[in-house]
């Protein structure tokens, strides 16, 4: 198996234009930014909170469902055996596919970060740290897309993620009372705002090393889920 | 040269057999045509890219199969789907230039166009084509494509007169550039018209349709019973009796569209319902020939009353079309033809 990266491109670009003209996924594309103008509208001076509320929700809205929608559409209009009797293998297709997701995603962060006018202390550590979690939600979004057989049924399972990531750092204060939601801690996005408050005080790659640690440990899990799910699937058919 | 060769495959399911084991080989520049059900056409096409595994049999595309080298046999195999699904909100360029790309096709995609007509749709999505243009951009795909064996499942059912024509046409031109074709369809119409070697598939086994042998069986038939007519002069008439259900039904020959044969037994076609005969095609032809009906090719007969249209595909393909609400084809053999022409007084 050869991995070409002319083949990866033309299922990217395949993809965006698919995606351009896509009103159902494009649609959940603008709910972040909508959030985020009303956001930087409403409030003068955010915190780093609501930066991060904004930013989670885009990663867990666009990132994992866009990448889970586009791979679940091509199973459900039936168009994924054309391309798996094409010479494109899956790590080409999956790898054209996320690049489509990782694309948007951080145009969307960015677009976001603007409206809400947010600006890093260390521009350097945000990037690597959004990138790494970018990675963590695309692989989620494969792993939802593998398990879920129409555009729709993708929009249903990502409302649990949306919940426990996008809005898991709402949850946070409660974790005094409720014990069991101290798992909160370590979730990614989580993880990201803490580093993100970590940055804003003034602190350097060494001290963040534990977040970033925690994010990666994150993406590796959702990997190796995702190809567990993918080969077993593969034996199924 | 042999392009495909299907070797000793067989499917049974639980305690009955779909098919028997059976040996197949195309070879360049030649369209076979398997006429089965559903069933066994969607097996059929399992077993191609290994869905259903063989067993015992082999399948081998230019001396590749799937098991040792899958990259290298799935590139020499197209395979149109009947129910393919297409990317609706791209355009048909789009469409073309993306498995262009897959495929590293080098050449302009205007050809693939003209072959498909679809210059003129071009630029709109592919959601806002007809069925029929739908399925000339699937044509256009396996073009781009360009395998060494093109496998197409009911290429024209349901499609426009058109997108029939452009489809033969395609077929001749991969015909000329030494391609392999196999065609699964449930239409006996379209298999006889398109291609060179019709093969009927199912419990029984592959069977070449209308070979030789069956036209001597009716020869010795029809011999016995003209034996028969001599010992005794039946009474004449004109009605053509059918069975039902044990009961035997009798039709006047003007109610008639077509006959169709089906290894051997005969079926009489009255407005789209078919009704076994216990009479052979050839008897039949004896019996209709004054009342205006046509053998218009060895396994059918049909009453010219009701044809509306005779079309011709390539120089030497021909369809009659019948004057009813399904505008049914019949296929209308080569040599048949000219016999045709003198019957209707045409040079």
């Amino acid at each position: 198996m050869t991995f070409s990266a002319k083949r990866v491109m033309a299922i990217f670009q395949k993809d965006m234009k698919d995606l351009s003209k896509n009103m159902y996924v494009g649609t959940t594309i603008l709910t972040p930014l909508i959030l985020a103008m009303i956001y930087g509208g409403m409030i003068d001076n955010p915190t780093i909170e609501i930066h991060y509320f904004v930013i989670n929700l885009a990663l867990s809205i666009v990132t994992a469902f866009v990448q889970c929608a586009i791979i679940a559409e091509e199973k459900e209009k039936n168009t994924l055996r054309g391309l798996m009797l094409s010479p494109a293998t899956i790590p080409e297709i999956l790898g054209g596919k996320s690049l489509v997701t990782f694309i948007l995603t951080i145009i969307t962060i960015i677009l976001c970060a603007m409206l809400t006018g947010y600006e890093p202390a260390n521009l350097g550590i945000i990037a690597i740290a959004i990138t790494i979690s970018t990675l963590f939600y695309i692989a989620l979004g494969t792993l939802m897309g593998l398990l879920s057989r129409t555009v729709m049924e993708a929009s249903i399972v990502i409302l649990p993620v949306m919940f426990l990531f996008g809005f898991g750092t709402i949850l946070q204060p409660f974790a005094e009372d409720y014990p069991i939601l101290s798992v909160i801690d370590y979730l990614p996005s989580t993880q990201l705002l803490e580093l993100a408050t970590l940055v804003e005080a003034g602190s350097g790659f060494v001290d963040v090393g534990g977040n970033l640690a925690i994010i990666f440990a994150w993406v590796v899990v959702a990997t190796i889920a995702t190809s567990i799910v993918f080969k077993k699937r593969e034996m199924d058919e | 040269m042999t392009i495909l060769i299907m070797k000793n495959i067989e499917k049974h399911e639980k305690d009955t057999i779909l098919f028997p084991s059976f040996h197949l080989a195309i070879a360049k520049s030649e369209i076979t045509a398997i006429y089965s059900t559903l069933n066994v056409r969607s097996t059929v096409l399992d077993m191609f890219i290994g869905n259903i595994p063989t067993i015992n049999g082999e399948i081998t595309i230019n001396g590749e199969s799937l098991f040792k080298n899958k990259q290298a046999y799935l590139l020499q195999l197209g395979i149109y789907y009947f129910e393919e699904g297409l990317y609706e909100r791209l355009t048909v360029r789009d469409y073309f230039a993306f498995f262009g790309r897959l495929y590293g096709f080098q050449k302009s995609f205007d050809q693939i166009l003209q072959l498909t007509q679809l210059q003129e749709k071009k630029h709109k999505k592919i959601k806002d084509l007809t069925f029929s243009e739908k399925k000339r951009v699937q044509y256009g795909r396996l073009l781009i494509q360009s395998p060494s064996l093109f496998i197409f499942e009911e290429p024209d059912l349901n499609v426009d007169m058109e997108t029939k024509r452009i489809f033969i046409n395609i077929t001749k031109i991969l015909q000329e550039d030494g391609k392999g074709i196999l065609l699964l369809t449930g239409n006996m119409e379209s298999a006889i018209t398109i291609a060179g070697h019709v093969y009927r598939l199912d419990e029984d086994g592959l069977r070449l349709f209308e070979t030789e042998a069956e036209e001597q069986n009716t020869s010795i038939i029809e011999a016995e019973e003209r034996e028969d007519e001599k010992e005794s002069k039946p009474i004449r008439f004109n009605k053509i009796p059918t069975k039902v259900n044990e009961k035997i039904v009798l039709f006047d020959p003007p109610e008639i569209d077509y006959i169709e044969s089906n290894d051997g037994q005969a079926s009489i076609y009255i407005k789209g319902e078919a009704f076994p005969s216990s009479l052979t095609l050839t008897n039949l032809e004896e019996r209709l020939k004054h009342v205006g009906f046509f053998r218009c090719h060895r396994s059918y007969i049909v009453n010219l009353q009701k044809v509306r249209e005779v079309i011709t595909w390539t120089r030497n393909s021909y369809s009659l079309v019948l004057d009813d609400k399904e505008k049914t084809q019949i296929p209308l053999s080569k040599g048949k033809m000219a016999e045709l022409r003198d019957l209707l007084g045409i040079k």
